[in-house]
């Protein structure tokens, strides 16, 4: 999976044109990730709250 | 200067409420209209990218131009209401940390109560500050590339290995608000949480509310 998005100019050269759009899923897999981890411990294994 | 509190409720029925105005209604509808704008440009943004075609760079800088506007309105509404330091994280806010991640890590429950803020609700303000600043920023920068009703593109403002550096900034810090909005919303429907979420809709918690998971001390409020 790349990180960036490159072209290259006239003269060769590699020019960074922004992120790689691959890490969208990244992203939104690390937010639902995030969210059922804090769901499970919160159902799970967190103490009763008052 | 304490916050105002106000009666509700019917009082010839008995039901009488006495709640405590927690977001002022041009804070609410600065937040609602960030939200939007916030959804629109993700979506804009985002949906050509998974196969939906639409023409969406019109949207996209129309709603980057409102959003700049809100948080210019934010911070000026801020300033001038000398209000920066309600978000200060503090000595007591860090201890608040430490004893919730003491507690999480020894598995026993905590019981703190904050100022008006928590340090969670702090340190999502500020982070959602630093990817919103960067997405303003960087997008007024590319703004310059478009053609608009007010001046005419001009892609050589900056060298290409520059304007890179700006696309590489507004991409993370999008992608960065994916993840943030997903966990913004969810806490914000969890059902400890749903206090704070209909304050930020009708403005106010109850005195019930405020006596549960508040400090006075920290939050001063009319008596």
């Amino acid at each position: 999976m790349e990180l960036f998005r490159v072209s290259r100019d006239i003269y060769g050269r590699e020019v960074l044109q922004g992120m790689s759009w691959d890490l969208l899923w990244v992203f939104f897999g690390l937010g639902c990730a995030l969210i059922v981890a804090h769901a499970a411990y919160r159902l799970l294994l967190a103490p009763k709250q008052r | 200067m304490p916050t105002r509190t106000e009666t509700g409720g019917d009082a010839a029925a008995g039901t009488t409420t006495h709640t405590i105005v927690r977001h002022a209604l041009p804070d609410r509808l600065f937040h609602w209209l960030s939200a939007a704008c916030v959804l629109t440009l993700l979506g804009t943004a985002f949906l050509p990218i998974l196969g939906v075609e639409f023409g969406w760079v019109t949207v996209h800088w129309i709603t980057g131009i409102v959003l700049i506007v809100l948080v210019l309105f934010h911070i000026f509404r801020v300033l001038v209401r000398r209000r920066l330091g309600a978000m200060w994280v503090g000595g007591a806010d860090i201890r608040d940390g430490l004893a919730v991640v003491g507690a999480t890590l020894r598995h026993r429950a905590v019981d703190i109560r904050t100022g008006k803020y928590s340090v969670a609700q702090k340190l999502i303000h500020h982070a959602f500050a630093v990817v919103v600043l960067t997405t303003i920023v960087t997008g007024g920068l590319m703004l310059l590339r478009i053609d608009t009703p007010w001046w005419q593109r001009n892609p050589y403002l900056l060298p290409d290995a520059t304007w890179g550096i700006v696309y590489v900034l507004h991409g993370l810090a999008a992608l960065m608000l994916i993840t943030m909005v997903m966990m913004h919303i969810y806490f914000a429907l969890r059902p400890e949480k749903l206090l704070f979420t209909r304050a930020m809709i009708r403005g106010w918690i109850t005195r019930a509310e405020y006596d549960e998971h508040h400090d006075p001390k920290r939050w001063q409020v009319d008596r």
